[in-house]
């Protein structure tokens, strides 16, 4: 446990030149000091690690930092440059004591590969790549995670309205519970990016979160004048346009364009560093490698603690926990993905009650009873104390015909009334077939270890509503 | 006229569904020459290989502390930590001790005075004197 490989030791990196190093016609001295700098390891994404013959390259004494290492061992021996790296080799996840903890920690199969839970805690804004960052697997994840807990909300609560059905799903499979899941299984997060930071960690990036994907969905043409002006949205175009929690989603910044070469050349050199820069690491991603950005992150100590910072790291945490399910479907399918995500996302108690606001109970109580066909409801005095002293109770009961609805208690008749009313409908919107109803993936399953057999895979249909009030 | 809704976040009740040790981490400090650490290192010789590979989902870490009693922290999920003095201890007493760490929640040692707590609405409901047929005087 304590002894850990030392694969590196016996190994060096494969060291390449940037290809076309020193040809550009538009480099200025100080930009061909750092190309001569910068010499990049490759990068492999794959679940065996790729180290071969490469001992006949002597480690350097000198690391880019300038940090004479045989005066200052480092406690960790790195391959060379992995500090220019955005996020750690995918080899170094076989050494992180704290990745093999947690894969142990969330019991994870052992079909799951370090190297892949390594990737799941890279965040797009810590390394663009997407042959290294967790956007894949979260997207996966996402989707997975959605389609479990809607289907849940639809069979459970078929009455649901949608504005509420919305707010379920982000109470339990939005950002903010996701965030609060990662939490919960004990992930630290690293302090800055970076390729020689421990592959347990987290990685997110508070200076350059504009990488990162904002949000999985359509978005929608309109999108700047419904954030700009503050539209209202019907809840049929949330139905269709929006994600999975009725948000509208955001469009992406567009990335800034290189400008053409002539002009970049008129240009104070600086600029033009940055702009070369972007053109290079935009090329070398498509190659599946990465270059170091030299130039000093714009990070300040006081961006900590802001609300937006608060947001990254919830994005960063909750796309953890999205890229954890992605992975657990890839490496060993549909049925452990889905225990999974019951497990850890599903079991979470989500008290639905709580999620109704109504504005006008009694009037949708009655309109509730004439589209049903009931009786119309009637407010019936059952007990009252005190009606004269400083703390009277009314007990109220709502009937229609001889069925009661529902019961409040309240300080005064109008009070009473309206908890009565609410109570009603949250009767009735908060119908249950029980617990024992199936979800459509669980016709998926195969039950045959269970002995349940072929009763899992026939589907018998679930009650399906007509449909919440239309506002009017 | 429609519904609202509000915003609510859900409560992980921990065991219910998926269950996570809350010890993610213990450091063990030993020095090489003092006296008080030799339970220890004998521990950490003989006993901690077994009882780290027995909890993988606890990241072991074990560095000298020349000249100070030896010590085992816990770290947990939390964010406390939970350090235990294991001076002049044999072995199996440490091994104690880690179990101790092991099973800890990280939370501050309070004196629970009810069996049960529970986030579940009660079975039984709260009584109300405003129901039922009342006592007859």
């Amino acid at each position: 446990m304590m002894k850990r490989l030392r694969i590196e030791r016996a190994t060096g990196q494969l060291l390449v030149a940037r290809s076309g190093a020193a040809s550009n016609p538009g480099s200025t001295a100080l930009r061909s000091s750092y190309r001569a700098a910068q010499v990049v390891p490759v990068r492999h994404q794959s679940s065996y690690s790729s180290f071969e013959a490469e001992s006949q390259h002597p480690s350097p004494i000198y690391e880019e930092d300038g940090t004479d290492h045989s005066r200052f061992p480092p406690l960790e021996k790195l391959p060379p440059l992995t500090s220019t790296l955005p996020s750690p080799l995918p080899e170094r996840a076989l050494q992180s004591a704290k990745l093999a903890a947690l894969h142990a920690r969330l019991s994870l199969s052992p079909k799951i590969p370090l190297q892949t839970l390594a990737r799941t805690l890279v965040d797009p804004s810590a390394d663009p790549n997407p042959h290294f960052n967790n956007t894949s697997l979260a997207f996966l994840g996402s989707t997975i995670i959605n389609y479990h807990a809607s289907e849940w909300f639809m069979v459970h609560y078929p009455r649901l309205p949608m504005d509420v059905f919305y707010a379920a799903m982000t109470g339990l499979a939005g950002p903010a519970p996701l965030n609060r899941i990662a939490k919960s299984w004990g992930i630290e997060s690293a302090a800055a990016p970076g390729g020689e930071v421990d592959s347990g960690l987290l990685q997110f990036s508070l200076d350059s979160p504009g990488e990162s994907v904002l949000g999985f969905g359509y978005t929608r043409t309109i999108v700047d004048k419904i954030n700009k002006n503050n539209w209202q949205r019907s809840v049929n175009s949330k139905i269709i346009y929006d994600d999975d929690f009725g948000q509208v989603v955001s469009r992406p910044k567009p990335k800034p364009k290189p400008k053409p070469k002539q002009q970049e050349e008129e240009q104070e050199p600086q600029v033009e560093l940055d702009q070369e820069q972007d053109q290079d690491q935009e090329q070398d991603q498509e190659d599946g490698e990465y270059l170091y950005n030299p130039l000093p992150p714009k990070f300040s100590p006081t961006s900590y603690g802001s609300e937006r910072t608060r947001e990254l790291s919830e994005k960063a945490h909750a796309n953890f926990v999205r890229a954890v399910v992605g992975a657990t479907y890839a490496h060993c399918g549909r049925e452990q993905a889905k225990a999974f995500v019951k497990a850890h996302v599903l079991s979470r108690y989500l008290d639905l009650e709580r999620l109704f606001a109504f504005k006008h109970p009694t009037l949708e109580l009655a309109l509730l009873c004439a589209r049903e066909e009931f009786d119309p409801p009637v407010a019936r005095l059952l007990s009252e104390t005190g009606r004269l002293s400083r703390t009277p109770v009314f007990v109220v009961g709502i009937y229609s015909g001889n069925d009661k609805l529902g019961e409040g208690a309240g300080a005064t008749l109008e009070q009473a009334r309206l908890k009565a009313a609410m109570h009603a409908l949250k009767a009735w919107y908060l119908y249950s077939p029980g617990e024992g109803a199936r979800v459509p993936s669980d016709v998926l399953e195969s039950g045959e270890e269970e002995g349940l057999g072929k009763r899992m895979r026939t589907w018998e249909p679930v009650y399906v509503d007509i449909g919440e009030l239309i506002s009017r | 006229m429609a519904v609202k809704a509000l915003k609510a976040v859900s409560q992980g009740r921990n065991g219910v569904g998926a269950f996570i040790l809350q010890c993610k981490r213990i450091d063990l400090h030993y020095c090489d020459w003092a006296g008080s650490s030799r339970g220890m290192n004998g521990f950490i010789k003989s006993l901690l290989p077994k009882f780290a590979a027995a909890h993988p989902q606890i990241e072991f870490t074990i560095s000298p502390r020349p000249a100070k009693h030896p010590v085992a922290i816990g770290h947990y999920i939390n964010g406390r930590s939970k350090p235990i003095c294991v001076r002049n201890m044999e072995p199996y007493e440490i091994l104690k001790k880690l179990e101790l760490l092991r099973d800890a929640s990280g939370e501050k040692l309070k004196k629970v005075t009810k069996p049960v707590r529970s986030i579940n609405e009660s079975v039984r409901g709260i009584w109300s004197p405003y129901h039922g047929n009342g006592m007859q005087l």
